[in-house]
């Protein structure tokens, strides 16, 4: 797998022998094959690289690095702690979040109402307030609420602007993107943070659909983190548990039809209208018939989660699928988990010609989630979107397979399962194979460059505030007009806004498809902005990139440059483009090429785009 | 930018696929196509076809309501809309044929219709049984349902059988982040989310120098056989041709008003590169949202919401645009559409066949086309969904043919014979 060395003495000798060897401008090809490896697992086991971190590895070990990050644990994180103990959203109980939430909600029919705009509310929610019944429907998926409308910025504005931050739910959303930035800039445990981003795509929801823009803190924190290194069987298990989840693909309202009676009805009305401040009474109260199957979760469990859409599933699974969880719903107080057993139908299923006995109550979903959790399907499915996002676009069939015996032989040991993985030659035979997606692609760059998130302050906790809410859709245009963005806002821009996917399939993970003309230009101007200190929140010394060469010196300082940039992966053809534009710039043939443009340029090169 | 640089490109591809180190796209007979020698030069100079996938399978049967069919307000107590002019006070739809009525959040495509150029295709879709999403809309945008190994999409296939006269990067437009499936393919493509951002920052500066080698542009030139290569060449062809366009500052014409939000921006700058004749043949856009599993709403509500943005930003296209609709053609479609009855939580789960839109100045519309199949429960498809009696295929092929000029349309549509006999005679 690895090279063998003697000691580590040895190794970091023969380290030190080639960098003093090397002459100046020789091509990447005559780096020692342990580097390239060292580089490769950094770039795509993690975000990339750090200055010093290629020498790092290189005293402790390639072996003992990879164990090291395949136990996060071991690894001491505190700086991390440090930089996001400002973020107390994220820190909040479920309860505290939904009622924050809520009370946004409140806020906004109280201003409808009083403006009069009765007809609006029932223009854009559905929510007629002359007609309770149909007020009391929506209100289960309750109406977003906007902040104060851009304009003119007056005092009034200012003063909005400085409340901001108090309306918890948006900026929980906005604490949220910002925090998997810093984690993935600042973190040690890379390898973590790599697996929580792959596995919070595969399980997508979109914070823009109702109280998710809240759940979803509690589904990073208390679903995702804690299980990527688990059982395949738990993480699944606490998906379908997970608030967040039984939101956004409305599980939280499949229900058996059952009848409602008048104390239910006038209960319900009450708590609708406590929540909301919507008057939901209905006007008579006679015994009616409602809820229903709604089989959005049973299909997406199965197509997305599990099985995969050629795992052998039928549409009379997906319904008893759906059949299975009604009933798992939420206490929309306390923003957990509940399971109701008047709303769980009680008949007997087959799923996947497995009988579910009747009156089995919530262990119906669990016999489900145990029998998809163990299916080779499965096994073969996730084993294969891992490869795909650690390996390569079109990842090997023999390797998929390989993995797929892993999962099942170890019942989805996720960590083992990784390691096969990552210890496999064709892991080691992929190098550049993906491309960066904008969220790796500006995590690599702030980290090449030896830059940091900066601590955020009380304009930056307005500032993370506005992006909650132009994530979930207001004043976008607003945030988009700042003159200085945020990492999260950049990579907003470049097409990927962070929890923000609208369908359940997430980001590609066919990283191919984040290429494109428009995209493309977003991260040159990104590189651009970074590197010109025109990112809010990124801060980076270019100057140290160069630390020791001569400025007057250009080949020695694009060199300086391409080495602890690109690590020796710049091309033949990148560098030679690049040296006759310093040697033009030095010669005064063009605009002076000074250090920071040209850092730009580098990390917009094609090579940087590559992991 | 000459024609011999465009061919070089092309000759290049196809030089470097025989060599192995591109991705071969498709079984042979599609490369057969995209390689073969009897291109097809487009008839009717430059036309523009814009396509707008609402994404998440919208309710057809909400947009174009059948209420004179008994059956739909049987299955839909809570979420029907009303028939025209109820005297009850409820929002009905608006009447027409007698027979169908379309959704009150549509008004604005009312006039469109009266005037004859909107024309509604109804129980219209894919004849795949799948009810995911994502295997339908591939199947939809690779135009080859059931097929999964084709790689490229329709519109893609259908550009590369109509030469350029003069070679564009504005030839097809996707206003997205990332190039969707219908546009993927040999043909190159520019994603475009954003026309107010596309291009270099102060770059001046960065790209000044003696020739092109020079800066992001080399390095992308010279990343050969790249995948990143072929982006980085058309973003900056596209951007010296975009300087003259001011895409901050626009006005549309004709007291047009495009309403806010994305797709409302979408829209309005596929009209500004319509305007700049940058050579915009194929544009499209993606609204998203449809996938009303829960409180769908009736005459107002979710759905109606939706609704509304969607048909006033088409609406403002096309008041914009005036006389030059004469040339475009707007078409809209969905991977499927939604069950005939409500769902437990006044929603629709998925369905079958939905409702298409084809808006132009040469289509043939103030009608409602394909046949009605009917809602009673014997005429539903599996008992549940919107019965499909027009195959998406026939209307992109009617559509690629008469309008974009394309005759091979055994190329574009590989499994599925195209009768030109069988058209529904929407242009």
């Amino acid at each position: 797998m690895t090279g063998h060395f003697a000691s580590r003495g040895t190794r970091a000798a023969l380290l030190l022998a080639c960098a003093i060897l090397l002459p100046r401008g020789v091509a990447a090809d005559q780096a020692p094959p342990d580097k390239e490896k060292i580089v490769h697992v950094l770039n795509r086991l993690g975000f990339g690289p750090r200055p010093g971190d290629v020498e790092a590895v290189g005293r402790m070990g390639l072996d003992a690095y990879i164990q090291q990050q395949l136990h996060p644990e071991t690894i001491d994180d505190s700086a991390v702690d440090k930089a996001l103990a400002s973020f107390d959203t994220l820190k909040m109980d479920s309860s505290d979040l939904m009622a924050d939430y809520y009370a946004e909600i409140r806020r906004f029919i109280e201003k409808q109402k009083a403006s009069g705009n009765g007809a609006e509310l029932k223009a854009r929610y559905g929510i007629d307030t002359g007609k309770p019944e149909a007020a009391a429907a929506a209100a289960v998926q309750p109406a977003m609420p906007g902040p104060a409308k851009p304009g003119p910025a007056g005092p009034g504005m200012l003063q909005t602007l400085q409340e901001l931050p108090s309306r918890i739910s948006l900026r929980a959303l906005g604490e949220l993107q910002t925090a998997k930035i810093v984690r993935a800039v600042e973190s040690k445990r890379q390898l973590e943070e790599v697996l929580v981003d792959f596995w919070s795509n595969h399980f997508n929801i979109d914070v823009k659909k109702g109280p998710d823009r809240v759940l979803k803190v509690i589904d990073d924190r208390e679903t995702i983190r804690p299980h990527v290194f688990g059982r395949f069987r738990d993480l699944l298990g606490a998906s379908a548990q997970s608030p967040a989840m039984l939101v956004y693909l409305d599980n939280a309202e499949n229900t058996a039809p059952r009848k409602v009676g008048p104390i239910e009805q006038w209960i319900r009305a009450k708590y609708v209208e406590h929540l909301t401040g919507v008057d939901a009474m209905p006007a008579q109260m006679t015994p009616k018939m409602e809820g229903g199957l709604n089989e959005n979760y049973g299909r997406e469990i199965l197509e997305l989660h599990s099985l995969g859409v050629d795992g052998g599933y039928t549409q009379q699974d997906v319904q008893e699928v759906g059949r299975c969880f009604t009933g798992w719903g939420y206490n929309r107080l306390t923003g957990k988990f509940r399971f109701d057993s008047r709303q769980h139908d009680n008949g007997e299923k087959k799923v996947l010609g497995q009988v579910i006995p009747a009156n089995g109550g919530q262990a119906d979903g669990e016999k489900v989630l145990d029998l998809i959790a163990s299916s080779p399907a499965t096994a073969g499915h996730i084993a294969e979107k891992l490869c795909r996002r650690l390996v390569a676009d079109d990842p090997p069939p023999a390797l998929v397979k390989r993995v797929s015996a892993v999962f099942q032989d170890t019942d989805g040991d996720l960590r083992k399962v990784v390691e096969a993985i990552i210890s496999s030659p064709e892991f080691y035979s992929s190098a550049h194979a993906k491309i960066k997606s904008p969220f790796e692609f500006a995590v690599s760059a702030v980290r090449a460059a030896g830059g940091h998130v900066t601590e955020p302050n009380a304009s930056a906790k307005i500032r993370e505030t506005l992006e909650g809410a132009a994530t979930i859709g207001y004043g976008a245009e607003f945030v988009s007009g700042f003159k200085r963005h945020s990492l999260n806002w950049s990579i907003h821009e470049m097409g990927e806004p962070l929890f923000a996917f609208q369908a359940p399939t997430g980001y590609p993970e066919d990283s191919r498809r984040w290429v494109s003309a428009g995209a493309l230009i977003a991260r040159l101007n990104f590189a651009l902005a970074l590197t010109g200190g025109k990112v809010a929140d990124a801060s980076i010394d270019t100057a140290k990139l160069v630390g020791g060469v001569d400025i007057d010196h250009p080949a020695e300082v694009l060199d300086r440059v391409l080495a602890n940039l690109l690590h020796g992966d710049a091309s033949a053809s990148t560098r030679d483009v690049l040296m006759k534009r310093v040697i033009a710039a030095q010669q005064g043939q063009s605009a002076t090429v000074n250090v920071p443009q040209l850092v730009a340029l580098v990390l917009g090169s094609p090579e940087f785009q590559r992991r | 930018m000459n024609l011999s640089r465009r061919l070089f490109l092309k000759k290049g591809a196809i030089a470097l696929a025989s060599a192995g180190t591109m991705p071969l796209w498709g079984p042979l007979f599609l490369r057969g196509t995209v390689f073969g020698a009897e291109a097809v030069r487009a008839e009717n100079g430059r036309k523009t076809l814009i396509c707008i996938f609402q994404r998440g399978a919208v309710d057809g049967l909400s947009m174009v309501v059948p209420f004179g069919d008994r059956n739909y307000y049987d299955y839909r107590k809570e979420i029907a809309i009303a028939p025209p002019g109820t005297a009850s006070g409820a929002e009905g739809c608006l009447d027409l044929d007698g027979y169908f009525g379309l959704h009150p959040a549509l008004a604005p495509f009312l006039p469109l219709y009266k005037a004859g150029h909107l024309a509604v295709v109804h129980a219209c879709g894919s004849p795949n049984a799948t009810r995911s999403h994502f295997d339908a809309q591939d199947f939809m945008e690779s135009g080859v349902a059931g097929d999964k190994t084709v790689q490229t999409g329709w519109l893609n296939r259908t550009l590369l059988q109509c030469p350029e006269d003069r070679a564009s990067p504005f030839r097809a437009v996707a206003m997205s982040p990332v190039i969707p499936r219908t546009l993927q393919g040999d043909q190159e493509v520019l994603a475009i989310p954003d026309l107010r951002h596309f291009g270099i920052a102060g770059g001046a500066e960065i790209l000044q120098g003696a020739s092109t080698a020079n800066g992001f542009e080399g390095m992308y030139e010279s990343a050969v056989g790249d995948v990143l290569h072929g982006a980085g060449k058309e973003s900056f062809e596209a951007i010296a041709m975009l300087k003259g366009i001011d895409a901050t500052h626009y006005t549309p014409a004709n007291g047009a008003s495009y309403p806010p939000g994305p797709f409302g921006r979408s829209l309005m700058q596929i009209a500004q590169l319509i305007k700049a004749n940058v050579g915009l043949e194929a544009a499209f856009a993606e609204p998203d949202g449809w996938d009303t599993h829960a409180n769908q709403g009736g005459a107002s509500g979710q759905l109606a919401g939706r609704l509304g943005d969607f048909s006033a930003a088409i609406a403002a296209l096309y008041q914009d645009l005036g006389d030059r609709m004469e040339d475009v053609v707007i078409l809209t479609m969905s991977e499927f559409g939604r069950a005939a009855r409500q769902n437990g939580n006044h929603g629709t789960d998925h369905g079958h066949a939905t409702c298409f839109f084809a808006l132009g100045g040469t289509i043939r519309g103030g009608r409602v086309l394909g046949s009605w199949p009917g809602l009673a429960p014997e005429q539903l498809y599996e008992n549940r969904d919107l019965a499909l009696t027009t195959d998406f295929r026939d209307i992109f092929a009617e559509i690629a043919q008469k309008h974009l000029g394309a005759r091979k349309l055994a190329g574009i549509f590989p499994n599925h014979p195209i009768d030109p006999a069988g058209y529904r005679g929407l242009i």
